[in-house]
């Protein structure tokens, strides 16, 4: 296995009395695709939030790539090739979607955005980028509407493109489908492994459809700890991911796989879905 | 796709307009010059709440310093109009970036009570050091600027040195908010925490606002202390905010020039009114009160109306937040 992109080392999070967050260790390979799935309440989001750094851990260590980055800022984060979208859509809604792609990868290069005599048009690599995710996230169409005028679908989309105008390294998707219809889903499945082609991708997913199909690695969370990483086969015949489940927004696959007691050996990782139910890019609405 | 009213060039034509129309129609030129030196501390006021969502009460700090530096480098250190002018900018921005960096700490409520609290210790300060203020009296006999060896004594000649520097001052405002910058600020405004998650040091930009805004708020303070040759204790008091506050929501938020038209109605009707009824202010409060409930892109909403009913094209929802919109020259495309 390569060095890890983004790891973490017994990371923790407190809030005030509670633990939300308890001895998680982490390693993200390059370019893979890194899902991580749990019952409400397990940590998800927080795991997020210390891994952005939007709050600071309270034990353990972050790495990106290598350089340690526990305490850095998360507009620095960003710099350095971290970028995120959120579960609940964050954009900016007065804007267009050109604009706010725009801004998104202006982000890369902020302190040079801080001059107030620079014209916005000068940033010539953050216009193509901005053009690039239009296309790229079949917007194009809709790059002068103000942001919050946009379908919840293709709100979500733009909620993702963001973190990918960025052009970051790693890219934490939060329930990118929340909400979502099936047309909108499988636009967004088609998305996220089109993104693990060139990034690494690290995503929370309730929708195990989903999640079964199209990741690598899958980590089990439940009450702040990590319960079972493994490859998606191995995960879902897990025992100990069967019973936290249990009763459990039970979606997709979970269900329907055989119970078999998991096995010791790991599962190849030849076994990435490649093959699996074809992926068309859904005609907008 | 941007409003034709709210192109760079049209808002630069209103606000050219203004300073031509001002002179053929008013008397008095020292109420057409105070319009304009208002004009420019409320489109600054402007970039700070319009722009950026900051509600700061710290506007009169700015205003009043400006006026102050006025008196002492004209009068105590004798430096001529421009150089004192300069100091005015350069002072401004330090004072208020070092005002705005402690109060951006906190957000909403807390971010006001700041502004609040900052706004009554400079009063308290200018009234203490009145050696240096000259406290409740102010600095008294404030030259006008020199011009070819003489002073512009008279009103229309001095409104004609404001005129040019409001100009300038407000194309050079107009070109902040076109910026990178200016459209930074308006995503900060419109989603704070996602500004901050897509790469941008919310904090440096909110205090560069800051700055930009009291540097032309206190060129507007001296240029005030010039017209009317003193420079009051009443400049630097918290009203002077909460005035610099009412013209721009009285005017509207949605671009630099919308304000202008508040400090010009608020002068028009105090100077028409308080010659009636001294307690005029009373019928202020009932205008904010209609226009927060009803106008809330305030008069230039009114105008976006009339354009619209001449121009068929539906205006602008009056419930949507009174807010500018990004320049995007790509628009017509």
């Amino acid at each position: 296995m390569s060095a890890p992109i983004l790891a973490t080392e017994n990371l923790g999070v407190r809030y005030g009395s509670f633990v939300a967050l308890q001895d998680v260790t982490l390693r993200i390979r390059e370019n893979s695709v890194h899902s991580i799935i749990g019952p409400n309440g397990a940590g998800k989001t927080t795991l997020f939030h210390a891994l952005t750094g939007r709050i600071a851990p309270s034990a353990g260590r972050i790495s990106l790539g290598g350089q340690d980055i526990t305490r850095t800022a998360d507009h620095e984060r960003v710099r350095l090739g971290l970028a995120r979208s959120f579960q609940v859509t964050s954009l900016f809604p007065t804007l267009s979607v050109r604009e706010n792609l725009r801004l998104a990868a202006q982000g890369k290069t902020p302190w040079q955005a801080l001059a107030p005599w620079r014209r916005a048009e000068a940033n010539r690599p953050a216009l193509a980028m901005a053009e690039a995710m239009l296309e790229r996230l079949d917007l194009a169409r809709v790059a002068l509407r103000a942001a919050g005028e946009l379908s919840h679908g293709q709100q979500r989309r733009l909620e993702v493109g963001m973190a990918m105008a960025a052009a970051p390294k790693v890219i934490l998707l939060d329930e990118p489908t929340s909400g979502m219809g099936i047309d909108d889903i499988a636009a967004m499945r088609a998305l996220i492994r089109d993104l693990g082609r060139d990034h690494t991708v690290l995503f929370i997913e309730h929708n195990m459809g989903i999640v079964m199909n199209i990741s690598d690695t899958v980590t089990v969370m439940r009450a702040g700890r990590v319960l079972v990483e493994g490859p998606p086969a191995q995960v879902r015949d897990d025992p100990e991911v069967r019973r936290a489940y249990l009763g459990n927004m039970i979606t997709g696959d979970l269900t329907q796989a055989p119970t078999a007691k998991a096995p010791e050996a790991k599962a190849p990782e030849a076994k990435a879905p490649e093959a699996k139910a074809p992926e068309a890019k859904a005609p907008e609405a | 796709m941007l409003p034709v009213l709210d192109r760079p060039l049209v808002q630069f034509g209103l606000a050219a307009a203004t300073v031509l129309i001002l002179p053929l129609t008013m008397r008095s030129g020292t109420l057409a010059s105070e319009i304009l030196i208002y004009g420019l501390a409320v489109a600054a006021c402007n970039l700070l709440l319009g722009y950026t969502g900051l509600l700061s009460f710290g506007q009169g700090i700015f205003f009043g310093l400006g006026s102050y530096v006025a008196g002492l480098s004209l009068v105590r250190a004798g430096l001529p109009a421009p150089v004192m002018l300069l100091i005015a900018l350069a002072l401004g921005a330090l004072v208020a970036a070092a005002v705005g960096w402690v109060s951006i700490r906190r957000q909403g409520v807390y971010f006001v009570m700041l502004t609040l609290a900052f706004s009554q210790m400079f009063y308290f300060l200018a009234y203490t050091f009145s050696g240096l203020t000259g406290g409740d009296n102010g600095l008294l006999d404030i030259p006008r600027p020199r011009l070819g060896g003489a002073p512009l004594g008279d009103a229309w000649t001095y409104y004609a040195y404001v005129a040019v520097l409001f100009l300038a001052l407000f194309a050079a405002l107009q070109r902040v908010a076109l910026s990178t910058f200016g459209r930074t600020l308006l995503a900060i405004r419109d989603n704070e925490s996602r500004a901050g998650a897509i790469g941008y040091p919310v904090r440096a930009f909110k205090v560069a606002a800051f700055a930009i805004s009291g540097a032309v708020t206190a060129f507007a303070g001296a240029l005030h202390a010039m017209l009317i040759g003193v420079a009051p204790l009443s400049n630097i008091d918290y009203h002077t905010s909460e005035t610099l506050l009412i013209m721009t929501i009285i005017g509207g938020s949605a671009n630099l020039f919308a304000p202008l038209l508040g400090a010009g109605a608020y002068l028009l009707a105090a100077d028409a009114l308080s010659a009636i009824w001294p307690r005029w202010l009373l019928l202020l409060g009932l205008l904010l009160i209609v226009i927060t409930l009803f106008l809330q892109r305030g008069l230039w909403g009114l105008i976006e109306r009339a354009v619209a009913l001449v121009t068929r094209a539906p205006p602008p929802d009056d419930p949507t937040p009174d807010r500018p919109v990004v320049a995007t020259p790509e628009a017509g495309r």
